[in-house]
């Protein structure tokens, strides 16, 4: 017993060591797996607050930058508010438009808005408000419903964000109380972002695009390939696009949009650009280089998006291709790429 | 001096690095290429005497501490312990010709340019080595690699440097 006090005596910093090396090894390798939510992470309520307070200093810096951006956003928003002054002409000889009843149209008889058909009663009974909010949101090129109380659209701010590591992560100041869950996708205005990994009360940690493991599935907009973008893990502003065949034609400047086969993100949404393509003599398909839309460097306001399908959609897969074994035939894939 | 004050002193000395860490050094960085370590000077600068487990128990709850903070699950953590490890082998490979004196501690003032260097080189480069291959988990971008290791190593050292010069006590006595 007491040779085995001694030698525990004699060797506990080299015990010690490799005891503690191996937790946290354990705590890094089941962090960066991408799908499953670490035990530690910044979205825990104390370093939130802690994170948000800095952010809040250090946004105080670039006002400027910020008052830009947003200008900018709006400005484009504006642009589509008020269509330009011929949007509601109607041409003189091609079809025009009919209404329910098979009559022809006739809108500059008639100020906008004012139903055909119907009388002055139901006009009064259901006074149109003056300015109609919108309902739906561009993101990323794709129109997103904004007011749907099912499955609400979040903004959200980025207070913690991290680029330039192989895995990168941010976090977000909204959480469970405003309805966010793990799994959700989170867009910005300029495309695609991450993915929620983990919520607390008031604050979301999101597993940014910027991850070896991430996988996206995408589409190019023009042709309709499916591929799968990935992050090579040097370049925030490029990534990858994989799996599209070496006989398809590209174009320099091609439009990537998210496919939808994943229930992350919703279909059409904006990733990037092809910038360059090549024919590697050992790959069946092509190595396609996209530059990304978002640019995460200067990442602020994000929306966390709803898939609405998603919780049916998952269980249906899983139930049609669970119980068969797996088939090479062409079928979206029971673990779609991410 | 007493133990609580010791304590007291050493809890100080971690909420200091640590806090300027997360608050404002981790936002610098060095052509995008080199970040500044700075907590490590909490671990660097302990004094001499300070127990194995401590110091591995220290390194491991500083790097936890920006694990969390960061979302790297055990990385900072991982590279922090080693680096507590190595520092009693580092000391000893640089025991002067008399051995330490009681009143000796990490210091660039007391313990010469020279001795200073090479301590301080060696384990942050040890560290940033152990930091950034486990960090890529495969030898994919390793000239990208060695370049944040070389850029960070320089960053960290002159800050360490900058660190020493400014606070830490011209006159051997205080320890």
């Amino acid at each position: 017993m007491r040779n085995l006090i001694a030698f525990l005596l004699r060797y506990q910093g080299v015990m010690l060591f490799v005891l503690l090396e191996v937790v946290s090894l354990f705590l890094f390798v089941t962090n960066s797996t991408y799908q499953r939510a670490a035990f530690f992470n910044s979205s825990n309520a104390y370093l939130g607050v802690v994170l948000a307070r800095r952010k809040e200093i250090s946004d105080y810096f670039r006002l400027t930058d910020l008052n830009k951006q947003l200008l900018t956003e709006n400005a484009r928003l504006r642009q589509q508010l008020f269509p330009p002054d011929f949007a509601h002409r109607e041409a003189d000889s091609l079809p025009v438009g009919r209404d329910t009843l098979g009559h022809v149209i006739y809108r500059h008889l008639r100020p906008l808005g004012a139903v055909p058909g119907v009388g002055l009663l139901a006009q009064n009974a259901k006074p149109k408000p003056a300015a109609p909010r919108p309902d739906t949101l561009l993101l990323g090129g794709a129109r997103l419903a904004a007011q749907d109380v099912a499955y609400p659209l979040v903004p959200a701010r980025v207070i913690n964000n991290s680029l330039r590591s192989v895995d990168n992560y941010l976090t977000l100041n909204v959480g469970a109380a405003d309805g966010i869950e793990p799994g959700l996708g989170v867009l910005s205005a300029a495309g695609i972002v991450g993915r929620v990994k983990a919520v607390s009360a008031h604050y979301a940690t999101v597993t940014s695009v910027l991850h070896s493991k991430s996988a996206v599935a995408a589409k190019i907009k023009r042709d309709g390939t499916f591929g799968s973008v990935k992050w090579p893990g040097d370049d925030f502003s490029h990534m990858l696009l994989d799996y599209i065949p070496r006989q398809n034609r590209l174009v320099r400047g091609d439009t990537v949009v998210t496919s939808g086969y994943n229930a992350v993100f919703p279909e059409g949404v904006f990733i990037g650009t092809v910038e360059s393509f090549v024919k590697e003599p050992d790959k069946n398909f092509w190595t396609v280089t996209l530059r990304l839309g978002t640019d995460f460097s200067r990442l602020t306001y994000v929306y966390v998006v709803h898939n609405r399908p998603r919780a049916e959609r998952d269980s249906l897969e899983a139930s049609v291709v669970a119980p068969e074994p797996p088939t090479p035939k062409l079928v979206v894939p029971k673990h779609p790429p991410r | 001096m007493s133990v609580v004050g010791m304590l007291v002193r050493q809890l100080l000395r971690y909420g200091l690095y640590a806090g300027a860490y997360i608050l404002l050094i981790s936002q610098l960085s060095l052509f995008d290429r080199g970040w500044c370590f700075f907590y490590l000077g909490f671990l660097l600068f302990l004094p001499l005497g300070t127990p194995v487990a401590v110091q591995l128990l220290l390194g491991f709850a500083m790097g936890l501490t920006m694990d969390i903070t960061y979302d790297t699950g055990g990385l900072h953590a991982a590279a922090a312990v080693l680096l507590a490890y190595l520092r009693p082998w580092v000391l000893r490979l640089l025991t002067p010709r008399d051995g330490y004196d009681a009143q000796d501690s990490v210091n660039v003032h007391q313990m010469g340019w020279q001795w200073f260097m090479v301590y301080l080189l060696l384990l942050v480069g040890l560290h940033h080595l152990a930091y950034f291959l486990l960090e890529l988990g495969s030898f994919r971008h390793f000239g990208l690699t060695l370049t944040r290791i070389l850029a960070s190593i320089a960053f960290t050292s002159v800050a360490m440097l900058i660190v020493q010069l400014l606070f830490f006590p011209v006159r051997r006595g205080r320890g």
